[in-house]
């Protein structure tokens, strides 16, 4: 599965896209652990300390933020999937 | 006046006569409106609100803050404030850098400015004097060439200038004052009405002098309070390792494109795909960032100057790419090139045209073309580079089909038959957010007093997520509460649009912290809860002034596109902008009739007796 990355989250993984060998069926929850596990530097980022996503990052799905998904971060990922995950950005 | 923080010194600048005038500031109307946005809006007001925006009767207003120049963070800011020759509202424009701090070190809170010069002048601040000089030497030459003609003249050190470029010479409807940093006092026009004016410039020589806050006990601890605001790092503003700092305002190019909520070819579709990321924040670090320029008194430094490695252009060194400009001559206009974007831009910045609005004439240019609407001439291809260089210059100049566009969009798509295809509303163009992707924009946009404007209520921050700490957090595609939203967001920013803070403030600093720096630096009690009474008082000044000039019921509205056109882009795949329904949540909110505001609101809010 293939995951992209954006802004000042680039220079913790490396680049724009990473691949992640994590099999089928598998969670948004399960992602974003697969994901902090393997950059753990991300964990902060990502994740208050209860583990859940804080409300300023975005986990997109096929461009809908998780927890607006039907099942929110219990949401099954699909084979075709599109996976953005952004930091906090705002603008002008 | 009893009021501290203010220099209460306005120069009032007769052209016609050739007379300046030094005065107060009525004191009720500094507690009422505070100043810069609010404070011009007033003046803009008792001036007449019939008046023809590029006849001599016209007031044009640099008006500061009782904030800018100050300790304050993200205060080198003014409004420039008139009747709109774009809209016909009143509008106010801001601009950051150090020309606004400048004013106010020169002793300044405002210089109002009406009549016609009989040939084409400057003024000249120093000192707290306002001298009205020839600029027969600098009239025909663009931003940049007047800035250094100036610098020559009178040395760079402690030097500002805030000018105009031929567009605004040429009184191309949406062209801006830009100063010695690049920094645009964008939207609405307030260019032309000084190149009605046959005004060319502001040159300020002064040096640091920041005004000491009335009540200096209050203000250690509330500056201390903003200032960690800013700087904790979880929020985008941290320098150097928030979003804002590190990518700039163009950070936000990849995730609205992401939601389907980017505006892309003239908003035909809401996204740019895959060519978003070569135009974004990220892009731009990666390959042509070469540093960081800030304004006075900020720690964020979200501006990005880049310098071109290869192409046409190569060499050239400009700032600022930001996310607006990007898009408008970018996404908007099937443009990935971002050299091509970094031109454009800085062309804009030259001639004194709004970056925003330039795009807007163009891209109708290229839907027209793809829909054969341009009844055989040569047409313009979508992302034609080479092509929309020379167009910018052509409108600048008024030559040809510029001079067509020079008149903003609406005229545009009216010239091509198909006044459809104007994505604008009271006839400025929209900035790039797609309301079908962020509904809360479409509402902003629609009851937006200067017209579409993305920072009348800047509503992405709660539907992105990045209200401080992540406080307030709604769903970008529900529409349910967004009229409620909306008026609270317009509110706050009326505030710190009149203190006036950079609008990036907000994404660190909530009513408190603005009331606790304004209340200190002034010398008087002011609560949050003041912050959104004052700042409600100030929006409805504004729509009363539009009501005035005959702008009311049904002037608040979005083009069909964005309400009637379903999306077909990933994230906002289906949904169109639910308008009316918003509408109907916010006038309750607001208590207008029909975009009107009724007269007990106006008593109840003490604009009139």
């Amino acid at each position: 599965m293939q995951v992209n990355f954006y802004a000042t989250l680039r220079p913790i993984v490396g680049g724009r896209t990473v691949q992640f060998d994590i099999g089928e069926n598998i969670t948004v929850q399960q992602l974003v652990d697969a994901v902090v596990t393997r950059f753990p530097k991300l964990r902060q980022e990502l994740l208050n300390d209860e583990g859940h996503l804080y409300p300023h990052v975005h986990v997109f799905v096929n461009g809908r933020d998780a927890p607006y998904l039907p099942n929110g971060v219990e949401t099954v990922i699909q084979p075709g999937d599109t996976i953005d995950i952004f930091p906090a950005v705002a603008g002008g | 006046m009893a009021l501290g923080g203010f220099a209460n010194r306005i120069a009032h600048v007769d052209l016609t006569a050739g007379t300046v005038e030094y005065r107060g500031i009525p004191e009720d109307w500094a507690r009422k409106y505070i100043g810069a946005r609010g404070l011009g809006v007033r003046y803009t007001l008792e001036n007449g609100p019939q008046v023809d925006p590029l006849s001599p009767d016209n007031l044009l207003c640099f008006m500061n803050g009782p904030l800018t120049g100050t300790e304050a963070n993200m205060s080198g800011r003014m409004a420039i404030v008139t009747k709109s020759p774009l809209t016909g509202t009143v509008t106010d424009s801001h601009h950051g850098g150090w020309s606004a701090a400048r004013l106010r070190w020169a002793g300044f809170d405002g210089v109002l400015v009406k009549g016609k010069a009989s040939s084409p002048v400057y003024l000249y601040v120093q000192d707290s004097t306002v001298e009205i000089r020839d600029a027969s030497e600098v009239w025909g030459k663009g931003v940049h060439d007047t800035v250094a003609f100036f610098r020559d003249r009178y040395g760079e050190k402690d030097l500002s200038v805030i000018a105009i470029g031929q567009a605004g010479e040429n009184l191309v409807r949406f062209a801006c004052w830009v100063n010695e940093n690049d920094r645009a006092s964008g939207r609405g026009g307030t260019g032309c009405v000084g190149g009605s004016k046959l005004l060319k410039a502001i040159v300020i020589k002064a040096p640091k002098k920041m005004p000491k806050a009335a009540n200096l006990e209050a203000w250690k601890p509330a500056h201390k309070r903003a200032l960690a605001t800013i700087m904790d790092e979880q929020n985008i503003t941290s320098p150097r390792k928030g979003g804002l700092s590190v990518y700039g305002t163009n950070v936000l190019m990849n995730i609205t494109s992401t939601i389907g909520a980017l505006p892309t070819k003239n908003s035909m579709v809401t996204s740019f795909g895959p060519s978003a990321e070569k135009i974004s924040g990220e892009y731009v670090k990666e390959h042509i960032l070469v540093d960081d320029p800030t304004c006075h008194a900020c720690p964020v430094a979200c501006k990005k100057e880049v310098e071109i490695k290869e192409g046409p252009w190569k060499g050239l060194r400009m700032e600022s790419v930001e996310y607006e400009p990007a898009w408008s001559l970018g996404a908007n206009c099937g443009n990935d090139d971002i050299n091509t974007v970094a031109k454009l831009i800085d062309l804009c910045n030259d001639y004194g045209m709004d970056a925003i609005e330039t795009g807007h004439p163009i891209s109708i240019y290229m839907e027209a073309t793809e829909r054969g609407y341009t009844n055989g001439d040569g047409g313009l291809a979508w992302g034609d580079t080479m092509a929309m260089v020379e167009l910018a210059r052509k409108i600048a100049f008024r030559e040809g089909i510029g001079n067509v566009m020079a008149d903003g969009a609406d005229a545009t798509a009216q010239y091509f038959g198909h006044p459809e295809l104007a994505m604008t509303v009271k006839g400025q163009g929209v900035p790039a957010y797609d309301p079908r992707g962020l509904k809360g924009m479409g509402i902003g946009y629609a009851t937006s007093n200067r017209g579409a404007c993305h920072l009348r209520a800047y509503t992405p921050a709660a539907e992105l997520g990045v209200m401080p700490f992540g406080s307030l957090k709604v769903d970008p595609l529900a529409w349910k509460g967004k009229g409620e939203l909306v008026k609270i967001f317009q509110d706050i920013h009326a505030f710190s649009d009149s203190l006036d803070l950079c609008k990036f403030s907000a994404f660190a600093e909530s009513a408190e912290e603005y009331a606790a720096q304004y209340a200190a630096m002034v010398g008087v009690e002011c609560t949050a809860d003041d912050v959104i009474k004052i700042g409600e008082r100030i929006y409805n000044l504004e729509r009363y002034y539009n009501n005035l000039a005959g702008i009311g019921a049904g002037s608040d509205y979005l083009p069909a596109r964005f309400t009637q056109e379903p999306s077909t882009m990933p994230g906002s795949l289906g949904h169109v902008c639910e308008l009316d329904e918003m509408l109907a949540e916010y006038y309750a909110a607001r208590g207008w009739e029909n975009g009107v505001v009724p007269e007990s609101k106006l008593r109840e809010l003490g604009i009139i007796e």
